[in-house]
Order: C-alpha cells, then structure tokens, then sequence
C-alpha cells in the first residue's frame, strides 16, 4: 500500500504523456538507452549487429528490445535486401514525444521518477 | 564550364575553380592531415555560401562528433540541421549502399527533403571490410559513387592512407581510377617540423594545377597557401633541397661540379 502511495506520488506530476510513455513503451533501460541512441542519431538507419556495437550492448539483447520499439510505434524495420534494418520512425507525433522525454531527462528529479517506474516495472 | 566551389582559401584555385558537378572527389591522406576537415568545410561552405544543401554520411563515426569538431570552427552543424540545410547521417558500409540501390531509399528520401547537392562520405575506408577482393572491392565502389551520382549528388569521398609519411603502398590506387578527382594530402618533414602538403592528382575533365601546396588547417578551416619552393621529392614525406639534390646527382664524392 505504501509502496502504491509513493508510486502514485511519483507519477503524479509526471506529464501524462511522458508518464504513458515511459510505461508502455520505454519500460526497460536497454529501451531508454535506444530511445536516447535514436535520438542523437534520427537519420540512423542501420542493422541490430552494427546498432548494437555503436551502443556498446549484446546484439541478443538489442534485437529483442528493438523489436518492442518497433511493436510500439517508437521505430521502424524494415528489409533492404537481405537486411533487416532499423530507424527512428518518422511520424512527427513520435518524435515529438521522444525529443519531449529526452529533454525531460534532464532534469535529475524526472529522471530518479523514470528510473523508479522502470524498475518496478521489471520487478 | 560550372563549378562547384568548395569555398576553401586557394583549393578552387588549385581546381581550376571548384569541382565539378555531380562528380565523385576522393580526398586521401593519413589520419589527421585533415580529409573530415576538409570534408566538413564543403559542407559547410556549401550550405552557408553557396545555397547548397548538404549529407554527411558517416560510418562509425558518431554525428556528436561531427558537431563537436565542426563547433571548433565556428561551424554550427546543428542550426544547419534545424533549418533543413544538412543531415548528418550515420550507418554501415553494407546498409547505406544497399539503400541507395533501391527505389525510395531513405538517403534519397533525405536527399530530396533539404534538396541536398553535396555529400561527405566519410570513409570510403570502410568499405574496405565488405570484402577481400580488390575487384569486387572496385565493383561496389564503383555502385555506390554512381548511386551517389544519380542522386545528382557532388560527393567528397575520404579516405585514409596507411602511411603517415611518405607514399602510400600499392593497391590504394585502384579506388582513384573510378573517382573523378583526386586530392591528397600528405604530412610532409622539412628541417625537423612536420607540415602538410595537398596536391591535386586528378581532375577529370579540367585542368588544374599541377604544383604542391603547404595548406594549414586555421581556426577557421583549411587554407592552401604557396607551393613548397625550392624543395624536390615533397610526396616522399622527405624532401631535400633543389641543390642537395642536384649535388647528390651530378657530384661525385671529392670532386667539385663542373661550372
């Protein structure tokens, strides 16, 4: 019960769309490492092996959680020849939300708030 | 015959007044003589001179660093990027040629979107790792700069050289056969300071100048400044004075030269 109070007080002053965001679709802190990748990178368009070694992470792991992005709407696979790549999407709504919570990142309190979320969404 | 100005202090000079259109343009030389430099400064010449939208296609190279080094010349990529002047574009070798090839690309797309007339690649090294075999190496390199071409795009292509000093090796040469120009840069030791050289091998379709020029790379960017004087075999890293040539030539040990 306590631990729901202090959820609710955290998310409380969260803008609501950052708040959905951060729940449904950045939900793990591999996501918010690709959200922030993508981010930096928007003309990025490139494979899970190469994506992988410019984040510094296990291809494996990279692969599953890009597909969840892509699941949510935040990137886009396709095929180009016998390719598969991935790229930020181009909806203008997205990436609204995504320059939003990256800007948001940074400020600490935001950010101890998102980390807080994630975590118990992995629990 | 239309140019495409590079905007940089004596290099249009040196080419005969700029590059030309839709042309493939590899500059060579070896780490830090100033190829991304000299790359980044078309670019930026192109946008903010020239109303020539740009692409930096980068592989392995993160965009931060782009806008990093670009920033030590005063040069604001990331406002160009705001107002649809530039796009700075990182990807693999395999994948920004396989995009290319086909129709609707998303480098075409971004092409189109800014109206982009220059590109930097940055490094055609790169593509070195696709394969082992110098002929299907040339056949790809050969794909993509017409795919570049097609796009009506005028590209500098880098790439780095295994020497720091001197003449490169053999087997460097063959990608210089399928550009349109070629320019190279060399550091080059004279009285025990090292500077930089840049000649202009190729240029096809034009003249241009045939002579070596020390260039400097100033707080503002590249300048080609006078041709090395007095001074033979600058391209071997090593050049010797004129005279000390012409003594070790034409003088025997003891013996004086004849007047």
């Amino acid at each position: 019960m306590a631990s729901n109070d202090l959820a609710a007080r955290l998310m409380g002053d969260m803008a609501p769309q950052l708040l959905e965001f951060l729940k449904n679709k950045v939900n793990t802190f591999v996501k918010w490492d690709l959200v922030r990748f993508f981010h930096e990178n928007p003309n990025t368009t490139d494979t899970a092996e190469n994506i992988a070694r410019y984040a510094g992470r296990d291809v494996a792991t990279i692969e599953v959680e890009m597909d969840e992005l892509v699941g949510a709407g935040v990137l886009s696979r396709q095929r180009i020849g016998d390719l598969t790549v991935y790229s930020l999407i181009e909806d203008p709504i997205m990436r609204t939300l995504v320059d939003q919570f990256i800007l948001a990142c940074d400020d600490r309190q935001f950010r101890v708030k998102a980390i807080y979320h994630i975590i118990r969404g992995m629990r | 015959m239309e140019r495409v100005k590079t905007g940089i202090k004596g290099l249009d000079e040196m080419l005969n007044g700029g590059l030309l259109p839709e042309t493939a343009n590899l500059v060579e030389g070896a780490p830090g003589t100033g190829k991304s430099t000299l790359g980044m400064q078309f670019i930026y010449n192109g946008t903010t001179q020239f109303n020539e939208p740009g692409l930096i296609m980068t592989f392995e190279e993160f965009p931060q660093q782009y806008y990093h080094d670009a920033e030590a010349f005063g040069w604001n990529f990331r406002k160009l990027e705001q107002a649809d002047k530039l796009r700075v574009i990182m990807t693999s070798p395999e994948v920004g040629k396989a995009d290319l090839e086909r129709v609707g690309g998303r480098i075409e797309a971004l092409t189109r979107e800014i109206g982009a007339k220059r590109i930097l690649v940055d490094s055609l090294s790169h593509f070195e790792r696709l394969t082992d075999d110098p002929a299907e190496l040339r056949s790809i390199l050969f794909s993509f700069i017409n795919s570049l071409k097609r796009e009506g795009l005028t590209s500098v292509l880098t790439r780095e050289s295994q020497t720091f000093i001197g003449e490169s090796e053999g087997g460097e040469e063959d990608a210089a056969f399928i550009v349109d120009s070629y320019i190279m840069l060399r550091y080059v030791e004279i009285e025990s300071a090292i500077r930089k050289a840049l000649l202009v091998l190729k240029l096809r379709g034009s003249d241009h100048a045939k002579d070596i020029r020390q260039f400097e790379i100033t707080p503002t960017g590249i300048e080609v400044r006078s041709k090395f004087e007095g001074r033979e075999g600058i391209m071997s890293g090593s050049p010797r004075r004129m005279a000390d040539s012409f003594i070790e030539a034409f003088v025997t040990p003891g013996k004086k030269p004849k007047p």
